[in-house]
């Protein structure tokens, strides 16, 4: 038989003519001709993905508009594949009516905009984007670069580096004579340059110590601080009277601190831009019957008793109860359950769920923020305004202050009483220079850093340096299964391949959500897709053609079954699920080798859970969970002292997550449910998260064994101050031997998370024990 | 060794130039995105 393949995304075609696989490739198509950018089709190396169409919520975007009248926002834009998938997406939105700037970048995916909201809305751009095939999605948060802290950077390197020059030639004239007019010279011009050092790029350090001052914490830029302080007063005395200064230790002291800000800074950011989808946020319109008409009103203006009509595909705009019709509900968001719920006469619904099939008037009990949707977010901000934990170095910080300042004034005192004032007040400033904890303030953001980007590599993003540290506290791991373990979307999990054909050719050019999980399979398979006639959709009941030369009728056949009925008399069905993710096994196998204890967490029946949990090899498999009893049992554990990493990714699993040690999100979640995590897994896998927390572990070694050295080496430096043994050349040194050990010490932290990855994965090569294809979890 | 007395001026002006055009480059957004501008020439228009 002759096949061709869709021009758009090159799915299979019965026939010899190419022929579009369906409705939406054919206008992808059509909107890349229109606009001229045929060069696409040429130059592509990656075929396009099947467009779906929008997710609904994209109008409840609060936008600001600009004081030039115009919005800007950010977009991550998943599922560009190629240099030419991000030309053809920039060009079409360049070439939209009332897009005034689109800048799509290659590396990230991002894509930011700036329009005119008059002329055009964000959810018509957006609707732009996904008739390509691309999926949009708004920016969690728009990692803004630092400049300020660049800037600062550049200024203290210049200055360090050119005070060190002088200073150099002045430790050369301690051996070989220097004339004092040059030394004079010298001691100014190094000054000169240290002054907008002290005042202005330690600006940070200082704002950082005078909130902590104020909130009554002496955190890490309290020290800091002090010894910058110290350091420039004693500079500016020095070079008036002529002596020694420590000029060169404060600008190469600032220079390093800030490197260890910028390299923090950059990867937060990073991590911060992890994408945010609106899934289960609240529809913007309803439908809402007045009479005997039907007008479309803001969901927000529904008020309890109003009866709104919902259809195939929409989500249900408020929690009501079904008045009349019936059909099928995709609760997952909401429940985590995975089968469809059908829904008759008298029974509940909820905001956020869709109707997959079927027509529904509903009167609404509940609207707005009275929903279960929106209680639960609230839970959720709740449980996320929990406390920042202090971090070790901010609990040892406090005693390198005191030690520092009490070594000190009994430096200053002995050596006064011992020598007199003027021996004793250099030797009280040595002291304060070599105690500077400049090496125990950068291992700490260059080592976590490091381990972040390790992370985000691996495709785990992590939103700061504690919660990624805290990853390796981690002992317990409580995995959602929908949409975790499982893919969590609608699956054709059986049906054979002639039934499947003739499914999608009926399918082919519906909006259905049944129609997608169709043509998904049938493109897994590599079917191609055969030409149907007379094709008739009838809303709530199936779809009706010709294909063959037989007359075809598909029907749902009750929850998680749709039947084709054939001219004859004969039917066979095709059954709807959610399937295991190929790789979560793996993942599960991960986790357990660096020693943590796998838990499926389900909102599904028992059975479902255990058969799950069976195919993907973890052992502890609960059903039948609730939101609250999902929270429960992670604070429970916590509450023995034990430390949770919960995975999940809906709305239900946001309470848990927030109440977890570690809260992993999948990413294309749900957008409340990034929100309180404290990392996105950006591949929608769970394989990469045991590589994640060997990069915290290790992370958190190098910090250890960083910040045990350069204790030491505070210690050994204090005394040898106290003594009087220290010069401004022996502190420069003694600071640049520390920070140069830190430095390293990040940049050994990838290497060791490699070696460990590739000890963990040759410790459990027999490989694939479990069965990784899709499984039916429910009927 | 007068010599000094000029070279150092210069040399610190020299610098100052560099350290000038540096924060000109950051104000101007040219070290936002290190990732995507590479990439970007490989695509003519």
């Amino acid at each position: 038989m002759n096949t061709s393949s869709c021009p758009h995304c090159g799915a299979l075609v019965e026939g010899s003519e190419p022929s579009f696989c369906c409705a939406g490739c054919e206008a992808a198509d059509a909107i890349i001709r229109g606009a001229g950018l045929e060069r696409y089709y040429t130059e592509r190396t990656e075929p396009a993905p099947r467009p779906s169409g929008l997710d609904g919520g994209w109008d409840a975007i609060p936008v600001e508009t600009g004081t030039d009248g115009l919005c800007r926002m950010g977009l991550t834009i998943d599922g560009m594949r190629c240099a030419s998938c991000v030309w053809v997406t920039e060009h079409v939105l360049q070439g939209t009516e009332g897009v005034r700037e689109a800048h799509v970048s290659y590396g990230s995916g991002r894509a930011t905009i700036a329009w005119d909201p008059s002329v055009v809305s964000l959810s018509d751009v957006a609707g732009r984007v996904a008739t390509l095939g691309y999926t949009p999605r708004v920016l969690g948060q728009e990692g803004r670069p630092d400049r300020d802290l660049l800037m600062r950077l550049g200024v203290a390197a210049f200055a360090a580096a050119n005070v060190m020059m002088f200073a150099a030639a002045r430790y050369a004239g301690w051996l070989g004579g220097m004339a004092p007019r040059f030394e004079a010279l010298f001691g100014w011009l190094s000054l000169a340059l240290a002054t907008p050092v002290a005042l202005w790029c330690a600006a940070p350090f200082f704002a950082g110590a005078l909130a902590g001052l104020r909130a009554r914490v002496l955190h890490m830029d309290v020290p800091i601080a002090l010894a910058v302080t110290v350091l420039y007063v004693h500079g500016v005395l020095g070079t008036i009277r002529g002596s020694d200064t420590y000029l060169d230790s404060m600008t190469m002291l600032v220079a390093l601190l800030l490197t260890g800000r910028v390299v923090e800074g950059r990867e937060r950011r990073r991590a911060a831009e992890a994408a945010v989808t609106l899934a289960a946020s609240l529809p913007a319109t309803a439908r809402r019957v007045r009479g005997s008409r039907i007008e479309v009103v803001a969901a927000d203006a529904l008020r309890p008793g109003d009866q709104v009509v919902v259809g195939p595909g929409d989500e249900i705009p408020a929690d009501g109860t079904v008045e009349s019709g019936d059909g099928l509900v995709r609760m997952a968001h909401l429940t985590g359950e995975s089968a469809p719920l059908a829904v008759d006469q008298g029974d509940p619904v909820w905001a956020g769920t869709v109707l997959i099939d079927g027509g529904l008037g509903v009167r609404v009990t509940e609207p707005g923020d009275q929903t279960m949707v929106h209680r639960m977010a609230d839970q959720v901000r709740a449980a996320a305004d929990r406390e920042a934990r202090p971090t070790s170095l901010d609990r040892l910080a406090p005693w390198v202050t005191a030690t520092t300042l009490a070594v000190a004034a009994a430096a200053l005192v002995v050596w006064w009483l011992a020598v007199g004032l003027s021996s004793a007040l250099p030797v009280m400033v040595s002291v304060l220079v070599v105690a500077c904890p400049c090496a125990l303030a950068l291992s700490r953001p260059l080592c976590a850093a490091a381990g972040l980007g390790a992370a985000a590599r691996r495709g785990v993003l992590v939103r700061s340096a504690d919660a990624f540290l805290d990853l390796a506290t981690v002992d317990q791991v409580g995995l959602d299964k929908t949409g975790t373990v499982t893919v969590g979307d609608l699956d054709i999990v059986s049906a054979d391949d002639a039934t499947l054909r003739v499914a999608a050719g009926l399918e082919r050019f519906s909006p259905h959500p049944v129609a997608g999980a169709v043509l998904r399979e049938a493109a897994a398979r590599n079917i191609p897709l055969p030409v149907a006639r007379g094709i008739v959709e009838e809303a709530g009941v199936g779809v009706s053609g010709v294909v063959d030369g037989r007359q075809w009728r598909l029907a749902s056949a009750g929850a998680g079954r749709i039947a084709l009925h054939d001219d004859r008399g004969g039917t066979s069905f095709l059954n709807l699920g959610d399937s295991v993710r190929s790789d979560s096994a793996d993942g599960v196998r991960a986790l357990e080798a660096v020693g943590l204890e796998v838990h499926l967490l389900s909102g599904d029946d028992e059975g479902v859970a255990r058969a799950v949990a069976r195919r993907t090899g973890i052992s502890a498999a609960m059903g039948g969970m609730l939101p609250e009893a999902k929270v429960e049992w992670v604070t429970a554990r916590e509450a023995e002292g034990r430390r949770v990493l919960f995975v999940g990714d809906g709305v239900n699993d946001a309470p848990a997550l927030a109440a977890a040690s570690v809260g992993v999100a999948m990413g294309g979640g749900v957008a409340s449910t990034i929100m309180v995590s404290d990392a996105v897994l950006v591949g929608g896998s769970i394989r990469p998260l045991a590589s994640a927390v060997l990069a915290s572990r290790i992370a958190h070694r190098q910090i250890r064994i960083s910040q045990t050295a350069s204790l030491a080496y505070n210690v050994v430096a204090v005394g040898a101050a106290a003594a009087g043994w220290v010069n401004p050349l022996v502190a420069a040194v003694l600071m640049s031997v520390s920070s140069f050990l830190v430095l390293w010490g990040a940049s050994r932290v990838e290497p060791r998370v490699r070696a460990a990855e590739k000890r963990v994965r040759g410790a459990h090569r027999p490989g694939r024990v479990h069965d990784s294809a899709p499984v039916a979890v429910a009927a | 060794m007068n010599a000094i007395v000029f070279l150092v001026p210069v040399a610190l002006g020299l610098a100052g130039i560099f350290l000038y055009l540096f924060l000109r480059a950051v104000k101007d957004g040219q070290f936002d995105d290190l990732d995507d501008p590479p990439r970007r020439i490989l695509q003519d228009d």
